[in-house]
């Protein structure tokens, strides 16, 4: 008996949602197929890769990722080497030095990170705050402000303060609202729910559903992402249909298998090596689950992806 | 030895004595001073608010009172230590759930349809309304020099001879009152009598011209109030009513906290006597003496309780029910009698307990099922009891489901910082200007009560109308400003229903964002669990042809608001029915009528439990139902 493809078709799809100015752009989403199913539609735009730079400059990152590095003193001078790395669609600046239970550092003096990064480089940005609710509420709106023009994506709001950053980065400055929710259908939902009926247009919305490095429990942010994309597509389900970007390497670079030194885990192999292997498996997983962006930090990583995206697309 | 005096808002005060380091909780509770303290006195709930008048505490700070309240002498009890002679003020919030108990010599027309309806229902159903006690006269030849037959040997054989009996029982109550009773009328008496085939027992004995009435007490033992009523066994009249808050709650809110606190060493006599003796004897008492009936005449009792009240009433370690596999001692039993537990009636009573399902689907659902008469029907029923537990029964006259769910104590004001029982003062229906934002409200008591807290049928309407107002947001949130509204320094919303000059106590009445979290995670744990039961089934809310809604959460739900805060599924209004207190009731039907307490025998053994903990789509349908209506709103199309 022959084979008879069957494709599987939706009445609906996932929005498109652009950032970035001028002719430098990228698009996140836009597809009504579930990831990778090029047999069953052609894809609009494939995922998208972005690169990881923080305020903090290079302090903690991985040897590798130093070297690439290299010369670079400025945080402008970092960015627009990030901005240049083979396979990167934008460029991802986290502001952690911000955290009230770390640095500590003033909003202005992020800011003024914020300026230099987005002086230096044309591509499209990603601003994502420093994790901590109350000061996000203060600073991501000054950063929106900051940006104006760029139409930047702001990461992230959450439930307990998607008031303020919702309101100035979504209405008052007009970038692109990352909600952020902890790997769970419903609250992502909820939180899209409540970020519009503030007003926001819902296709100004990108979702961070929450993640996990690959392993034990990484399991629930496989099953979230695949049933948001179902509801989305198979019920139609306009407040699941913002395309999700996942931040990668904030969560794989803190696990013990890129931690690790070699002295302490000889058998392990490579320190490096294991902190690019798991932020490439978590991505592709991402990725396979329905991620429409992720945010890496290793340039191996950054190629690797970007030309398993291109493969498959 | 230091002086604790415990001073009530009413004037009145209460005077013990303490040891240094003594816990003023402990205290109070030794005293009998209620003071609520849902989370068991560890500093959790913020609910043992006293003030300190004169004297000195150790006491530590907690989140629940502000600096300033701190200055005003306001305390935690559970958190304060005794470390000098002190008095200190039990505001009447605090005291507010140990209502005074109600007794009503004739219950109000209403209450009295109840069980009328209830009574006719079941006999509809071809269920008689017979029970095995009865009055019965005998007339005995008088002992002579020539029939020299003892007074019990003399009642047995009249007895047996009358009824064509193997066996009469004649119990030492009787003996002791028998050859008064025989001579001073003539040998013609009155027997209160049990028969069954070939047995007799007989209870009681008076004197031919007596009027006997054959006493029965029906009683709803709730985890926060117990009502009761008083029947004549005859007739199914009711004679008597009466309510009072279980006095248990000194030892927790919950079930969990009260088997907690039965484990410690003599709590299982405490929680026993502080449910018979200091409830239930009292309850008695006062109903007996407002209709001047002899406590020794009630021959019979039903109580229909959770697993976990009828285990403490019955004086049965409870400790298995908490723990998996959660395994209840029983389920039915019969060989419980009033001076067994010490229950001050006829001390010979038999005591009928509701049967339970399962370790958290007790007696007091198998009776309401009763009540509801879902099982007589081919249409789809679904009966929901709305409690502690949130518990749920749904079928037809072919099969029912039940399963219970852990709602919390919200629904009868519990976890709600001004949340109260549906007594005197508690805002009952409430409805909010969506412009000015300024509130209307009904209060329980007499015209102009004032208002003190908020029962749960008050709660539902309060959310409801701040929803329908965009005063909150679908997460409970306060979106808008007003006068109404404020924000504590954590920038916690609250909406003020009551300023302090309007309210009857010392505190303004406000329903904060806390509350209104608990209050969604109450009503998302009933609305899930319902999806999950009919989802389980293959069935989707529009099968239901009707809902039937019991509980204690206040006089009347106000249906439109309890579905548009997403808390019943979104029907036709006409489908629901508020059926009052299903499980006292039920209790009255069993203790009148031996059938029908075989029917709950069976329906228990017929009833499918499900466990809702080892569903695993639970959680995602209650993280769901955690938002008003519901994330998914097609599930509620008539709110806009």
């Amino acid at each position: 008996m022959p084979f008879n493809q069957k494709p599987q078709k939706f009445n609906a799809k996932i929005n498109s949602v652009t950032i970035g100015s001028g002719d430098k752009t990228v698009t996140f989403g836009g597809d009504s197929t579930f990831p990778f199913y090029t047999f069953d539609a052609p894809s609009e735009n494939c995922a998208k890769v972005g690169v990881e730079i923080s305020d903090m400059g290079l302090e903690g990152m991985s040897e590798g990722v130093k070297a690439y590095y290299d010369g670079a003193s400025t945080i402008g001078e970092i960015a627009k080497k990030a901005a240049a790395m083979e396979g990167a669609d934008f460029v991802a600046l986290i502001l952690e030095g911000g955290d009230p239970n770390g640095e500590n550092k003033p909003i202005e003096d992020l800011i003024a990170v914020v300026k230099e990064v987005a002086e230096a480089v044309d591509c499209p940005l990603v601003v994502e705050g420093c994790k901590n609710v109350e000061k996000d509420a203060e600073l991501l709106p000054k950063v929106a402000e900051a940006l104006q023009g760029r139409n930047a994506l702001i990461l992230s709001e959450k439930e307990e303060n998607y008031k303020a950053i919702g309101a100035a980065a979504g209405l008052a400055y007009n970038q692109i609202v990352g909600a952020e929710s902890a790997v769970d259908i419903n609250l992502a939902k909820q939180l899209n729910v409540v970020t519009t009926q503030l007003g926001v247009d819902a296709k100004k919305i990108v979702m961070n559903i929450g993640s996990a490095a690959a392993g034990y429990g990484y399991e629930y942010v496989v099953s979230t992402m695949d049933r948001i994309k179902g509801a989305a597509l198979g019920q139609n389900d306009n407040m699941l249909q913002m395309p999700i970007i996942t931040p990668v390497s904030a969560e794989t670079w803190g696990v013990k298998e890129a931690t690790a030194s070699e002295a302490d885990m000889p058998e392990w192999g490579p320190q490096d090596d294991r902190g690019i292997d798991m932020e490439v498996m978590t991505a592709a997983a991402d990725l396979a689950a329905g991620s429409d962006a992720v945010i890496l930090r290793h340039p191996e990583s950054v190629k690797t992806i970007s030309k398993m995206i291109k493969a498959l697309a | 030895m230091f002086k604790v005096t415990f001073a009530f808002e009413d004037g009145s005060v209460v005077e013990t004595y303490a040891n240094e380091g003594d816990n003023l909780l402990e205290i109070a509770r030794e005293a009998n001073v209620a003071i609520d303290a849902p989370c068991s006195g560890n500093g959790a709930c913020g609910k043992c608010r006293v003030q300190l008048k004169s004297g000195e505490l150790d006491t530590k700070k907690t989140l629940h009172i502000s600096d300033e309240e701190f200055q005003d002498g306001w305390r935690l009890a559970c958190m304060s230590k005794i470390i000098a002679d002190v008095k200190v003020l039990v505001p009447d919030i605090a005291s507010a759930y140990k209502s005074r108990m109600k007794v009503a010599d004739l219950s109000s027309k209403e209450e009295i349809a109840i069980f009328e309806n209830a009574k006719r229902e079941i006999q509809l159903a071809g269920i008689d309304l017979r029970n095995s006690l009865d009055v019965i006269e005998v007339k005995m030849a008088p002992p002579s020099l020539d029939d020299t037959m003892p007074d019990v040997e003399r009642l047995s054989r009249a007895l047996r001879k009358f009824m064509n009996l193997k066996r009469v029982r004649i119990p030492y109550t009787v003996l002791r009152k028998l050859p008064d009773v025989l001579r001073n009328s003539d040998f013609a008496v009155k027997c209160v009598v049990r028969t069954t085939p070939d047995d007799m027992f007989v209870y009681d004995i008076f004197e031919n011209k007596e009027d006997v009435v054959i006493g029965g007490l029906a009683v709803d033992i709730g985890t926060t109030t117990v009502s009761a009523v008083l029947i004549n066994m005859e007739n199914g009249e009711i004679l008597a009513k009466s309510s009072a808050g279980n006095g248990q709650i000194r030892f927790g809110a919950d079930v969990i906290n009260r088997i907690i606190e039965a484990v410690k060493p003599g709590g299982r006599e405490k929680l026993q006597d502080a449910v018979i003796k200091e409830t239930i004897n009292p309850m008695i008492h006062e109903m007996c003496r407002s209709i001047s009936f002899p406590e020794q005449q009630i021959y019979r009792m039903c109580v229909a309780s959770n697993t976990t009240m009828n285990h403490l009433f019955a004086g049965i370690n409870a400790d298995p029910l908490r723990m998996e596999p959660y395994i209840p001692a029983f389920f039915k039993t019969n060989s419980l009698f009033a001076s067994d537990i010490g229950v001050e009636i006829n001390q010979d009573a038999h005591i009928i307990i509701a049967p339970n399902i399962g370790s958290y689907v007790g007696g007091d659902i198998t009776a309401g099922t009763l009540v509801s008469m879902i099982w007589n029907r081919p249409e789809f029923s679904l009966f929901i009891d709305l409690g502690t537990n949130g518990e749920l029964v749904f079928g037809n006259s072919d099969f029912m489901m039940s399963c219970a769910c852990s709602a919390g104590p919200a629904f009868e004001g519990g976890d709600i910082s001004c949340g109260m029982r549906a007594t005197d003062g508690a805002i009952e229906a409430c409805t909010i200007d969506k412009e000015t934002m300024e509130p209307s409200y009904q209060v329980v008591g007499e015209p102009g009560t004032k208002p003190v807290g908020l029962c749960g049928s008050g709660i539902i309407d309060v959310i409801s109308e701040l929803f329908s107002a965009g005063i909150i947001n679908p997460k409970g949130k306060f979106v808008r400003e007003g006068e109404r509204i404020r924000h504590d320094k954590y920038g916690m919303g609250s909406y003020v229903i009551a300023f302090e000059s309007e309210a009857g106590s010392s505190k303004d009445v406000e329903i904060t964002e806390v509350d209104i979290d608990n209050f969604i995670r109450a009503k998302g744990a009933i609305f899930s669990a319902i999806r999950t039961m009919l989802t389980s089934l293959d069935f989707d809310v529009s099968m239901i042809d009707d809902v039937y809604v019991a509980g204690g959460i206040g006089s009347g739900i106000n249906m439109r608001n309890a579905v548009k805060i997403g808390m019943l599924p979104d029907i036709p209004l006409e489908k629901f029915h508020y059926i009052g207190n299903s499980s006292l009731t039920g209790a009255y039907l069993m203790l009148l009528s031996t059938p029908a307490e075989k029917k709950t025998y069976e329906l228990a053994a017929n009833m499918t439990y499900m466990e809702l903990s080892t569903v695993p789509s639970y959680m995602d349908e209650f993280v769901g139902a955690c938002f008003i209506p519901h994330t998914d709103s097609s599930l509620f199309p008539s709110v806009e």
